[in-house]
């Protein structure tokens, strides 16, 4: 009964080291891919060891896709056309796809691994996108749970940026990760300030990033970055603006109008900002003396649930209805706003109703 | 407790790095089924549902919405924060759905205690009794949903 238990057992084990041999054989051979060609917009050409995902292969040619989780195919973010060598869709990347973009070849390039020769078209403004490595030059709190961080520029020691744009911030190994992630932040600093990313983070309960920074982070600690990413930037024109945010939808907001500010704009703006009590306000000082340095710019920071002992005197209301309150009409204008889904759907909503088309509504969901 | 090949699949994809970094089960190495099991029994014993806590968690999930990212006062004792971090997760138990990185953060001030749920979670318990595996960061405490978010008894 013993010894042919034992038989039993010892021809397992043997079968298991068998199969687990031949994975491993599989892998070094069927696996191997070999090297592939991926040609950029029918111009650029890169030879690359094929076998890893289009994302991280692109990473190590320096080329940056954006991506807000990291890799993991969950934000979505990282799409890239395919003209030819992806092969067929895999179920991993079909629930962040529309039609649409299936029908114009887009993929998710986290997901899609380099097994042959590629041709792709990504955007030209992703050539410009570096990895900078930065040191903290200074963290302080804005509100009760928004840090902000200002980041020195070591190598290389100067960003070239559009107001509005982000960045990807690498959060290295610990107590909440494994391994490093990255996360999307817009930028607060003004283009002006090559040697300087300035960002504002709003701590999420459990965050991996926000936690890291809220907790962790300190002065003079080294950290990596890449972009400039995005296409949520002032567009150049003489329509009449209108800016909406809350938290720190703030930050791109605050870029686009010290860059306006800089530039001499005369351009008619204004600045909706909303927060629940005056606890939640921040940098209306800053908003105030760029009410002084700028031709027709007015800050309009509205409290929704005002406390006693703020003694507010300002407006007051969920901030879609304070706009619709004080902006008549805008048909001339363009909207920019930076928030929570639910906060843009519902500016949308408002802004459409003063008239301002859609095709001059831009904004950075956080979604 | 014994479980099906459908649960072992669903095990395997809420390891880590499968979904998420961290995955799904934490420190956890009981079978899915036995987590769930243990946690419906916790549940009950309060003469609570899954359903009526889901519903609770929908309740101020959809009304924080509009509060458009900032925190608002609920029904006196509650102040309820719904906002966004970029991505959506699809869940482990399957189906088509993807979920978008939706918090909701309820503090109910008369005991000063607060917690944060995603629309994820809701789903999770809503569909199938799942709380998260122990030691996961996200795992919620079936008691906690019902003291912190005032639950009312329901007829078990």
């Amino acid at each position: 009964m013993l010894s042919s238990l034992f038989v039993s057992v010892s021809v397992i084990t043997l079968i298991s080291l068998f199969l687990a041999l031949l994975m491993v054989i599989a892998d070094a051979t069927v696996g191997n891919y070999g090297m592939a060609r991926i040609t950029i917009n029918n111009d650029k050409v890169l030879d690359v060891e094929a076998g890893r995902p289009l994302l991280s292969t692109l990473k190590s040619e320096e080329i940056f896709i954006p991506s807000a989780c990291g890799g993991r195919g969950s934000c979505g973010l990282c799409k890239v056309k395919v003209v030819e060598g992806g092969g067929n869709y895999l179920p991993t990347e079909l629930p962040l796809l529309e039609k649409e973009d299936i029908d114009n070849l887009i993929r998710i390039s986290c997901q899609l691994k380099v097994k042959n020769d590629m041709s792709i078209e990504i955007p030209e403004e992703l050539f410009s996108v570096r990895q900078f490595e930065t040191k903290v030059e200074s963290i302080r709190d804005l509100t009760h749970d928004i840090k902000e961080v200002r980041l020195k520029l070591i190598d290389p020691p100067s960003i070239e940026m559009k107001a509005g744009q982000f960045i990807q911030f690498e959060v290295p190994e610990y107590e909440l990760t494994d391994e490093a992630v990255y996360r999307a932040y817009s930028m607060a600093s003004a283009p002006s300030e090559t040697d300087v990313v300035e960002l504002q983070i709003r701590l999420v309960p459990n965050g991996i990033c926000t936690t890291y920074v809220h907790e962790h982070l300190k002065e003079g600690q080294d950290v990596s970055i890449n972009g400039p990413y995005g296409d949520f930037f002032l567009r150049d024109t003489d329509r009449d603006i209108i800016c909406i945010a809350g938290g720190s939808g703030m930050a791109p907001i605050k870029s686009i109008l010290l860059d306006m500010a800089e530039k001499g704009s005369k351009r008619k703006a204004r600045y909706f900002f909303g927060a629940r009590s005056a606890r939640d306000l921040f940098l209306v000082d800053e908003m105030k003396e760029l009410e002084q340095k700028m031709e027709d710019f007015k800050f309009i920071p509205a409290l929704s649930e005002p406390q006693p002992e703020d003694n507010w005197t300002g407006e007051t209301g969920l901030i879609t209805d304070v706009v619709h309150r004080l902006v008549e009409s805008a048909p001339d204008a363009e909207a920019y706003l930076c928030g929570s889904p639910g906060m843009i759907d519902a500016c949308i909503k408002v802004l459409s109703d003063l008239g301002v088309p859609q095709e001059h509504i831009y904004y950075d969901k956080f979604a | 407790m014994k479980q099906t090949p459908e649960f072992d699949h669903i095990q395997q994809q809420m390891q880590p790095g499968v979904i998420t970094l961290e995955g799904f089960l934490g420190s956890d190495k009981r079978n899915l089924i036995d987590i769930i099991v243990e946690d419906e029994g916790t549940v009950r014993r309060h003469d609570q549902t899954n359903q009526a806590i889901a519903e609770r968690m929908q309740y101020f999930r959809d009304a924080g919405f509009d509060g458009l990212g900032e925190f608002i006062t609920l029904d006196e004792n509650f102040d309820v924060r719904v906002d966004s971090v970029r991505g959506k997760l699809p869940s482990p138990f399957g189906g088509p759905g993807m979920y978008e990185k939706v918090n909701t953060t309820v503090l109910n001030k008369k005991i000063n205690k607060e917690i944060t749920f995603t629309d994820l979670h809701i789903h999770f318990i809503k569909d199938h009794g799942f709380y998260q595996g122990k030691g996961s960061s996200y795992r919620l405490e079936p008691t906690d949903l019902i003291e912190i978010l005032q639950v009312a008894p329901t007829e078990v």
